[in-house]
């Protein structure tokens, strides 16, 4: 079967700090790597592929950093990888990303499933498989936690808040996954070997016949600053600290 | 010039061991180091990422890393467990001899076995032959077609765990060191036994044990090199594993000094987290220094090593700095940490017992304070 598993290239949240100052958001020491769950979501292709035969294209859109993605999304198992080349990233929006994805999907060829994360570890919007699947006008199964084929049918537990729910759908269709769907695995040293002689393909956004125009955000961001929260350090003591500390919050409002 | 830049495949393996040493190695540290039973369920996760396998060729299905990134793999590993990391590396340890002198035959012998899964141990050491390689009185003794083995070797890491040994013997007691010869031998042959498991002070998830020669007959191919070459084998493979002996103990004194950075800013002592008092940051400093200071005494050992430059005395001197500074750098973490670095519920002891080994095994450091004396003199 054919399937093509989507991922993010992101940053890693971990190292990201935030100057207490200016509030500015530091990425200096930040390392990208695979968004965590879109590791589940190309360890799910290559689960169902090692089952039952056929290949794994991963994909992705992104800028030059997104490059450097391509060796370590192969060692994972994907058989090949496809990157659309964008000038900028952070440029892209959610509903640009599932534009940009469904049509480099739509030059791949046939495809029986498509896998993504449920959402990236950066933004979570979680809207990129749903967006992907309206585009393309193949059913979507989110939330997944365990996933089966029988045939032509993928069967999906989903879940949800209060429950776990079954759903069915005939394939081509698209599932967004969340961590308990595997255990991705760590890469071995045979497979990263291994990944530099993989396939790569690099297609550029007139490759597919999409203009900046096409994709350009209908929102645009003017700043991002990190949350700082102060502290009024205020100490209250002795018998009337009680009486003090309700005055204080009702002050604030907030009693 | 040294050219120490990584590249991205070399960066990924790192990714991937650091990903294994956090999220595998770490968390069966404290149980395996507690009970000292060996931890097949990280060994062989280890197994399967090749962990173990560092040393074997590409044409043989390994990796066929560099010395370099075999310093920098066995330094993450040992920074999350060096019992776990000696268990890895002592497998790589007992392909040398096979690296260096096996045939294309024994090659495949050897590395179907390694690259099948299965644990290797080097068995070089005897109850009266440590430092002494000369005094080896296990003996191969010739008859037709085949090699007949007897003696007995100790403080053989993976001894009970191996399928595959390198094994030292004599063929003429007589000659000392030229008559010592390597020899592969399988683990299911007839005559090889386990002896007892030692209780170790540190490297507790490792296995230790003695392993004993009873008439065990093998086929006379599986004799590395020729007769005689066993003592240059031995002295090449602990030439060429010294660097990562010295990674090990790099690994514990980052585990240390990692751990105390976290621990100074949160410990509080009179109204102040202990990291204000320069007595600690001088302390922390000089654990930076010497660490780094090690490191790169390893890492240039293993340059020159890939190189094809003479590296012997370097290595010698990277393996004697590293494991003297791991137990200089884990005795002052157990300082800093107090009563708490004494209580076995804190792991910063476990880094004072696992880093006494390092100056003790592959070579004690005053045996390659010889080798050191020894270059200078000659």
């Amino acid at each position: 079967m054919k399937i093509i598993a989507c991922y993010k290239w992101t940053l890693d949240e971990a190292d990201i700090r935030v100057d207490e100052g200016t509030r500015a958001i530091l990425k200096n020491r930040a390392q990208y790597r695979i968004s965590p769950y879109d590791r589940n979501a190309i360890e799910c292709g290559v689960q169902l592929v090692e089952a039952q035969g056929g290949e794994v294209a991963a994909l992705t859109v992104g800028g030059p950093e997104v490059a450097a993605s391509l060796k370590d999304v192969l060692s994972r198992g994907a058989t090949r990888a496809v990157w659309v080349g964008q000038a900028e990233t952070a440029a892209l929006d959610a509903a640009g990303t599932a534009l940009t994805l469904a049509a480099a999907v739509k030059r791949l060829g046939e495809y029986d499933l498509i896998v993504c994360g449920e959402g990236s570890s950066d933004n979570y919007a979680q809207q990129t498989g749903p967006r992907l699947a309206e585009l393309l006008g193949i059913p979507v199964l989110t939330y997944a936690s365990k996933i089966e084929l029988e045939g032509n049918i993928l069967r999906v537990e989903r879940k949800l808040e209060e429950g776990i729910e079954v759903v069915e759908a005939a394939l081509p269709a698209l599932v967004t996954v969340l961590p308990d769907i595997n255990e991705a695995r760590i890469p071995g040293l045979k497979q990263i070997m291994a990944a530099g002689k993989k396939p790569t393909e690099q297609y550029a956004m007139a490759d597919l016949t999409l203009t900046a125009e096409d994709i350009r955000p209908t929102a645009q961001q003017e700043s991002l600053l990190g949350a700082v929260t102060d502290r009024k350090r205020v100490l209250l003591k002795g018998e009337n600290a009680v009486k003090e500390l309700v005055s204080i919050l009702k002050a604030e409002g907030i009693c | 010039m040294y050219d120490m830049t990584l590249t991205q495949e070399e960066q990924l393996m790192i990714q991937s061991v650091r990903e294994f040493a956090e999220t595998v190695i770490k968390p069966a540290a404290k149980k395996a180091d507690e009970t000292g039973e060996f931890p097949w369920d990280v060994i062989n996760k280890g197994v399967e990422l090749g962990l173990h396998a560092l040393p074997v060729p590409e044409e043989h299905g390994g990796p066929g890393l560099s010395s370099v990134m075999t310093a920098v793999i066995a330094e993450e590993m040992s920074k999350a467990c060096a019992g776990i990391g000696t268990t890895l590396g002592a497998t790589g340890l007992s392909c040398y001899p096979v690296v260096i002198a096996g045939n294309e035959a024994q090659k495949k012998l050897f590395f179907d076995f390694i690259m099948g899964g299965k644990m290797g141990a080097f068995c070089l050491t005897e109850p009266n032959a440590g430092s002494d390689s000369g005094s080896v009185a296990t003996t191969a003794v010739r008859d037709g077609d085949e090699y007949v083995l007897n003696g007995s070797k100790t403080f053989i890491t993976n001894g009970g765990v191996a399928s595959v040994y390198t094994v030292f013997a004599t063929v003429d007691r007589a000659k000392g060191l030229k008559g010592l010869s390597a020899f592969i031998v399988e683990r299911d042959r007839a005559g090889v036994a386990v002896g007892k498991e030692e209780n170790k002070m540190g490297i507790r998830a490792s296995n230790t044990t003695d392993v004993i020669f009873e008439n065990v007959r093998i086929p006379a191919d599986h004799l590395l090199g020729k007769e005689g070459d066993g003592f240059k084998i031995a002295m090449l493979t602990l030439d060429k594993s010294r660097p990562s002996v010295g990674a090990q103990a790099v690994g514990i004194c980052q585990a240390a000094l990692d751990a105390c950075v976290v621990y100074v800013n949160e410990r509080k002592q009179f109204g102040k987290p202990i990291a204000a008092n320069q007595a600690i940051q001088f302390m922390l400093a000089d654990m930076a220094i010497q660490t780094e200071a090690a490191r790169w005494l390893v890492r240039r050992a293993a340059y020159l090593q890939d190189a094809g430059q003479p590296f012997s005395k370097e290595a010698a001197m990277a393996k004697t700095f590293a494991g003297d500074t791991a137990m200089k750098v884990t005795t002052d973490a157990v300082q800093i940490f107090g009563g708490y670095g004494y209580s076995r519920d804190y792991p910063i002891e476990k880094l004072m017992r696992d880093a006494k080994i390092m100056q003790i095994f592959e070579g004690t450091n005053q045996i390659q304070r010889v080798v050191i004396a020894g270059q200078l003199l000659r």
